[in-house]
């Protein structure tokens, strides 16, 4: 290499330093978010580990002052109000955001609805916690799982609209033409072909937008508030995790606590678990 | 639109596959040249030049013939250039054959010449068809060095004052031959230079068919002379 | 008249024939026309790309469209299936009759237009399903075929496309885990299966491998018989070995249009000409 005449090399020199540099930065800022990444996983680990056990499934929240106890009301609740907040955020995301893609791309009622569901995505969630009490539970003069899983479909949905959207884009418009050529129907083009091929990025969409609601408190407090004991019925206040953990976090009680630490790593783990499944499934689409 | 082809290459090769077609046909009018002068002269040493040169021809009709050939795998010519390609493949045969034409009148004269024997035969018709076959053909091939199609249709109108002449002399042939038996073998051999003259002027009305075709498209052989006419004076 | 398939034909569809049959073509019949441009102008926006088209494209016959980029050759196509419509801004003007039916007017049924007039582009678009499904689904939109009737009408148009062998043990694979060749033939059996009159090949084999192209190729000479085809190619040769008709255009403008042979042996004009043997200044 030292035989090519023109290589200026003070130059050379120059650039493999700056190039060092950059590496390094760029290292070094990596390897700062993954330390707060790790610590936090590893506090909650350390601390929410012991009250892992076959306990914290079976029993209820205990009451203030009793032993023992656990998480089985606030995780049946949870995942009652998270099922149906999917339930009722997906149809409504992926439709909408079909109708962005293939529909309405520049008509006056698209421009507003894209501009409407990104304010909605970086809406504070005790806003819209606090819309859904002023709307449904003042109303109704009870809070209930109901009104939690509304508060939470608000906030789902711009997500899943986002991302429907984004992915349908993504597929390349010499499918949509070879649909067309056929004679086949707007509509049918849209959902039998241009949906089924984004389908992995949709479904990668969905899930994230599960992972976001999974973990919001603000909302919940102000809708589905808590319930003590053990209960399906949606249209009552409903136990759920994150509203627990923010009520056991700060008490006196030790049991509460502990058992506030391991509905943390619950949360974590669940969340983290579902993006990683995310991520297998678009990259299992991009390669298959 | 310019007349070069975007491949400097191609222009090349066709260029280079006029010229050898010219050159070939160069040698071949300069074969008939000595040849007409040996029997004016009845010379035998230039008889030989024209019998030993005609292996020239021969080897210019190969090569020219290969060239045709790699130029189509090559290029795949289309139109015009296919045309070309085609008629010089064709042209050279014509040529070919003009100088086994030549090779013959230089044959037979030399047997003239070797018989020892002298004869009374008024050979004027050879010696004027021979200068008219000359001229045609050198003017068959100006025809296709400039695509000329008018000129290239009177070559083909005047193929037939040769074929006349030829047709003259055959009678007077055989006036003579009836009267003096003792001159048939020789004029046998004077008929022979004669038909070969003949032919000479057909093989020029080939080439001068084939300008035609290269430059208007259409293949003039064997239609009446005024349809050939309006070919070759179409825009 | 014949037997041939028109827009509104559908009741006489089967899975075996029902397409358009040549036969009337003998010696003394006039050339029947599967569609006549008259005048068309295309516009993108303000600007011009079709400029006063006037041709016909024969039935059963191929007729190949040659011509430099930016001449409209694939704009042509591309009006005769009214696919412009998905793009608002772009418009056509005059008549396309596609046997005896303006295909420009308003109010035509564009969907049912297009499974009578299929096309196939240069990118192969396998959809992303299952190859039985990719040719099910055109089938599907115009007809109702029970199970074995599909089962056979997908072998007959992969047979069709020469791709049933190659296919018929990995009909529910993905059509994506073909090679490009043989996806660009899925496509073509698609097309076919839904039995247009018509196909339109927009640069069929620019994508491919001289081995696949040479398939397609054979494929077009085989589907001759039974369908009228327009091509679109940038390979000349490819229109000279493949096509009865060649329609060369320039800068929107139809130049000249005539049988193939006689375009390239003796084109009409210096343009064609020109273009056909490599001469451009």
């Amino acid at each position: 290499m030292n035989n090519i005449s023109n290589i200026d090399q003070s130059l050379f020199a120059k650039r493999k330093r700056a190039n060092k540099i950059g590496l390094t930065l760029s290292m070094g800022a990596m390897l700062l978010g993954m330390v707060f990444l790790f610590w936090i996983l590893g506090v909650l680990l350390f601390k929410g580990l012991s009250a892992i056990d076959l306990n914290l499934f079976i029993h209820n929240t205990p009451a203030p002052g009793s032993e023992g106890g656990g998480l089985a009301n606030a995780i049946v609740g949870s995942l009652m109000i998270v099922a149906s907040c999917t339930l009722i955020s997906t149809p409504i995301g992926v439709l909408a955001g079909l109708y962005l893609s293939e529909y309405g791309d520049r008509s006056k009622v698209a421009a507003v609805t894209r501009f409407v569901t990104d304010i909605m995505l970086s809406a504070p969630s005790i806003v819209i916690g606090l819309f859904v009490y002023a709307l449904v539970v003042a109303q109704v003069r009870h809070f209930s799982g109901w009104a939690g899983t509304i508060a939470l479909a608000l906030i789902a949905i711009p997500v899943v609209v986002r991302t429907t959207e984004n992915m349908l884009r993504l597929v390349p418009g010499s499918l949509r033409e070879a649909a067309y050529a056929l004679g086949t129907p707007k509509w049918k083009v849209a959902y039998k072909v241009t949906l089924r091929a984004a389908k992995s990025g949709v479904m990668t969409g969905i899930l994230l937008a599960l992972a976001r609601v999974s973990g919001e408190t603000a909302p919940l407090l102000f809708t589905a508030l808590n319930n003590q004991f053990f209960s399906t019925n949606m249209n009552a206040p409903m136990a759920n995790l994150p509203v627990v953990i923010f009520q056991f976090a700060m008490s006196p009680y030790d049991n509460w606590v502990d058992l506030a630490w391991g509905g943390a790593l619950l949360i974590t783990f669940t969340v983290l678990g579902l993006n990683i499944l995310a991520r297998v499934v678009f990259r299992e689409k991009v390669q298959g | 639109m310019s007349d070069k082809h975007l491949s400097s290459q191609f222009d090349a090769d066709l260029n280079s596959l006029s010229s050898r077609l010219l050159e070939m046909g160069g040698l071949v009018e300069s074969q008939i040249s000595t040849a007409m002068r040996a029997f004016t002269q009845m010379d035998l040493d230039t008889c030989n030049i024209v019998i030993e040169n005609e292996k020239l021809v021969n080897d210019l009709e190969i090569q020219i013939d290969l060239a045709c050939t790699e130029l189509i795998a090559r290029r795949q010519p289309t139109a015009r250039d296919l045309r070309l390609v085609m008629a010089v493949s064709k042209a050279i045969t014509n040529l070919e054959r003009a100088g086994d034409e030549a090779e013959r009148v230089a044959k037979r004269t030399k047997r003239l010449i070797e018989s020892g024997k002298t004869y009374n035969i008024n050979v004027a018709e050879i010696r004027l068809s021979g200068q008219m076959a000359i001229t045609l053909l050198r003017r068959s091939l100006d025809a296709f060095a400039r695509l000329d199609t008018l000129a290239a249709a009177d070559v083909v109108a005047e193929d037939r004052q040769i074929d006349e002449e030829f047709r003259g002399f055959v009678r007077k042939l055989m006036t003579y031959m009836s009267e003096d038996p003792h001159i048939i073998s020789a004029g046998l051999d004077m008929l022979t230079i004669a038909k070969a003259i003949e032919r000479i002027g057909d093989h020029a009305k080939n080439i001068a068919e084939f300008v035609i075709y290269i430059a208007k498209g259409s293949d003039v052989r064997h239609i009446p002379h005024e349809d050939l006419v309006r070919e070759a004076t179409k825009p | 008249m014949s037997n041939m398939k028109t827009m509104f034909d559908l009741n006489r569809i089967d899975s075996h024939g029902g397409t358009v049959d040549n036969t009337n073509q003998q010696s003394g019949q006039a050339p029947i026309n599967a569609l006549e441009v008259r005048n068309l102008n295309f516009y993108y926006g303000s600007f011009q790309g079709l400029k006063d088209i006037n041709l016909d494209i024969e039935q059963g016959k191929v007729t190949a469209f040659i011509g430099p980029s930016g001449c409209g050759k694939s704009t042509l196509l591309r009006t005769l299936n009214r696919m412009y419509d998905l793009y608002p801004g772009q418009r056509a003007e005059g008549t396309i009759n596609f046997y005896g039916q303006n295909i420009l007017e308003p109010g035509q049924d564009l969907n049912l237009l297009r499974s009578r007039i299929g096309m196939v582009f240069q990118k192969p678009t396998p959809f992303p399903m299952s190859i039985y499904e990719n040719i099910a689904f055109g089938a599907r939109l115009y007809e109702k075929l029970s199970r074995s009737e599909m089962d056979e009408r997908v072998e007959w148009a992969l047979n069709k496309a020469a791709l049933w062998n190659e296919a018929k043990d990995k009909l529910n694979q993905s059509g994506l885990s073909l090679s490009g060749g043989q996806q660009q033939r899925l496509c073509i059996a698609r097309a076919v299966a839904v039995k247009p009159s018509v196909i339109l090949l927009d640069e069929p084999t620019s994508a491919l491998d001289p081995i696949s192209t040479g398939k397609i190729e054979e494929l077009i000479n085989e589907l001759k018989t039974e369908y009228t085809i327009a091509i679109v190619t940038h390979n000349m040769q490819q229109a000279a070995r493949v096509s009865d008709y060649t329609a060369y255009m320039y800068l929107g403008v139809l130049v000249e249009y005539g049988k193939t042979d006689e375009i390239f042996i003796k084109p009409q004009r210096k343009e064609t000409e020109d273009y056909i043997t490599g001469r451009f200044g």
